[in-house]
């Protein structure tokens, strides 16, 4: 990190912000605080930060509409920081168009390695896609659709290759059933979730060393998939 | 259940009415009566409130039917005998009062028991972990000169292993609430079991390092039909069982099967076993099994049991004949899971 990447924290809590300001200040980022819903929004355009970490229960409003109403005009990365952990408030929150979620309590370590995934995938976006992808063992050649694992190739049937793409492409980023769903079978299958576990099942056994430990496609229970990126 | 109760009140006043006939001629009119006061008040012992007002009213009837004169009809010839049906009911309708607000105490009482040794053992386990937390916490805040880094490492090692233990009971406690309250939303769906045991081994990596963990899941198993993330919840529980009360790379095995309607599930350790009188009550909440010197409130198998009922399933422990504790599982499988389509594969798309 070579500049201070500017980061906004939307979050009401004094004793979550002094931690938070301490952790990440250390680790280089460039710290702005909101508190409400209206200093974030206010915020978020005259600041321009090249990401947000939102806390979800704010005095004047709910993190989940904030969300949807900074993805009207704003791609920035957003990574929910709550103490809900509920699987359908994630799975809410993250359709609202959230890239991540954190539910607290949660290390530091476990933060900084999200933080960098979100600012990494908008960087990606912004720039031209990567042709060929490597993450861990798995190297992934999207114009030939060659996949190897540590070199040894892998014969993937076409959703298979699909639904793995997708995950590579959002690497370290959690994509809820629902999105693979419609991404990869059509917009009319996003509540079959069983045709997705049943051909992860398959990718497991064609990818992972042990399938019922897995360590590169790790689930998120009741939420979706994420393709682990650091071992 | 309840049925049942009803019909055994109605066969308690048919024998009372039984008895009655056979020895009328010993029998003056109130021993009949009090013949079948006896069996209100049993019904209202036993069983509860509106069987004992049922044992009154059949009662008034079949004695009204069968000693009243004029007999085999339910007419009355003397008024005096009106009283008497009045009094059976009033009597009847008395006890059946008592033994609602006996029971009502009992319950009370059992309340409170479990809220006191909630409180007790909440509290001492919330407290445990929090002083550790704040005595180590202020021991780094001083910062004392013989406080060396070695030291200061395994302080702070401390607070997050304490802050973790923490984490750990305020969700054991808030998913025993929820079950308990009913609130809890049973979201089953086809999920292959070695998805929720693969996740299940993810978040227990820390606790689970160099222990040899070996699954056995057929590959032609079937898909489960149970709410994924509770289920998670229950391996992860079992699983936490393991690495606590057994000795440090000991292994662990996992092993399912389909056995009839239903999926077989075992978690076997290599343990000391469970004690073979507490093998039920390890079950119920706040019961530890012989482990004074491991922390913990004793939550973690009542949730599993809780959640593989919600379920409609069976969860047990037993002793393994080589050493060890064996918990067993048993899910329902309603029908077949429901197909999905295969894809068809032209020759180019085969190597994709």
């Amino acid at each position: 990190m070579t500049t201070s990447p500017k980061v906004l924290l939307v979050e009401d809590e004094p004793q979550m912000r002094r931690f938070l300001r301490a952790s990440l200040g250390s680790h280089g980022f460039d710290l702005t605080e909101a508190t409400s819903v209206k200093e974030a929004l206010a915020l978020a355009t005259s600041h321009n930060p090249e990401l947000i970490l939102l806390d979800l229960g704010l005095p004047d409003g709910d993190g989940i509409e904030l969300t949807r109403r900074l993805r009207e005009w704003s791609r920035v990365p957003i990574i929910v920081i709550s103490a809900r952990g509920r699987e359908t408030d994630k799975v809410e929150a993250l359709d609202a168009g959230a890239d991540d979620y954190l539910t607290k309590p949660f290390g530091v370590n476990e933060l900084l390695a999200r933080i960098r995934v979100g600012l990494r995938h908008a960087q990606q976006a912004a720039g031209t896609s990567e042709p060929t992808l490597q993450i861990g063992p798995l190297h992934l050649d999207l114009s030939r659709r060659e996949v190897t694992v540590e070199g040894r190739p892998v014969h993937l049937t076409p959703i298979e290759y699909r639904i793995l793409t997708l995950l590579a492409q959002n690497a370290g980023k959690v994509l809820t059933h629902g999105h693979i769903l419609r991404q990869v079978w059509g917009p009319g299958h996003a509540d079959e979730t069983h045709y997705l576990r049943v051909y992860m099942a398959q990718l497991r056994q064609k990818i992972e060393v042990l399938p019922a430990r897995p360590r590169l496609l790790v689930t998120e229970p009741g939420v979706g998939y994420r393709l682990r990126d650091r071992q | 259940m309840a049925k049942v109760t009803y019909l055994w009140t109605a066969a308690l006043v048919a024998a009372a009415t039984g008895l009655g006939t056979e020895w009328q001629g010993h029998l003056a009119a109130p021993d009949v009566v009090m013949l079948y006061l006896l069996v209100i008040g049993t019904a209202a012992a036993v069983f509860g409130r509106r069987q004992s007002l049922l044992a009154s009213a059949l009662s008034v009837l079949a004695y009204n039917f069968f000693f009243v004169p004029p007999l085999h009809t339910f007419a009355v010839a003397e008024e005096r005998h009106l009283l008497t049906f009045v009094m059976m009911f009033v009597v009847g309708f008395m006890m059946s009062g008592l033994t609602l607000r006996i029971r009502k105490e009992e319950l009370r009482a059992r309340t409170e028991e479990m809220r006191s040794s909630l409180l007790s053992a909440v509290s001492h386990d919330l407290r445990t972990p929090l002083a550790v937390i704040t005595g180590a916490a202020t021991t780094l805040r001083q910062d004392p000169p013989s406080l060396g880094p070695e030291r200061k490492a395994e302080l702070l090692e401390t607070i997050c292993e304490e802050a973790a233990r923490l984490e750990r009971l305020v969700r054991n406690l808030l998913d025993m609430t929820r079950l308990q309250s009913g609130a809890l939303q049973v979201r089953r769906e086809w999920v292959p079991l070695e998805e929720i045991i693969g996740s299940a081994l993810g978040r227990l990596d820390d606790q689970l390092a160099g222990r040899p963990i070996h699954t056995d899941l057929p590959s032609d198993l079937p898909l489960s039909y149970v709410d994924p993330v509770l289920m998670e919840q229950v391996f992860v529980n079992l699983l936490e069982n393991a690495a606590k009360y057994t000795p440090e790379g000991t292994p662990v095995e996992i092993t399912a099967r389909p056995s009839g309607a239903a999926l077989e599930i075992e978690i076997a350790d290599h343990g000391p076993g469970v004690a073979v009188d507490a093998g039920s009550r390890i079950f119920e909440k706040f019961s530890r099994g012989q482990h004074g010197d491991v922390p913990g409130v004793g939550l973690g198998l009542a949730i599993c049991r809780g959640v593989v009922e919600v379920h409609e399933g069976t969860l047990v422990a037993e002793n393994r004949p080589g050493g060890g504790a064996v918990f067993r599982i048993r899910i329902p499988l309603p029908g077949n899971a429901p197909a999905v389509p295969r894809e068809v594969l032209h020759e180019d798309q085969k190597s994709a």
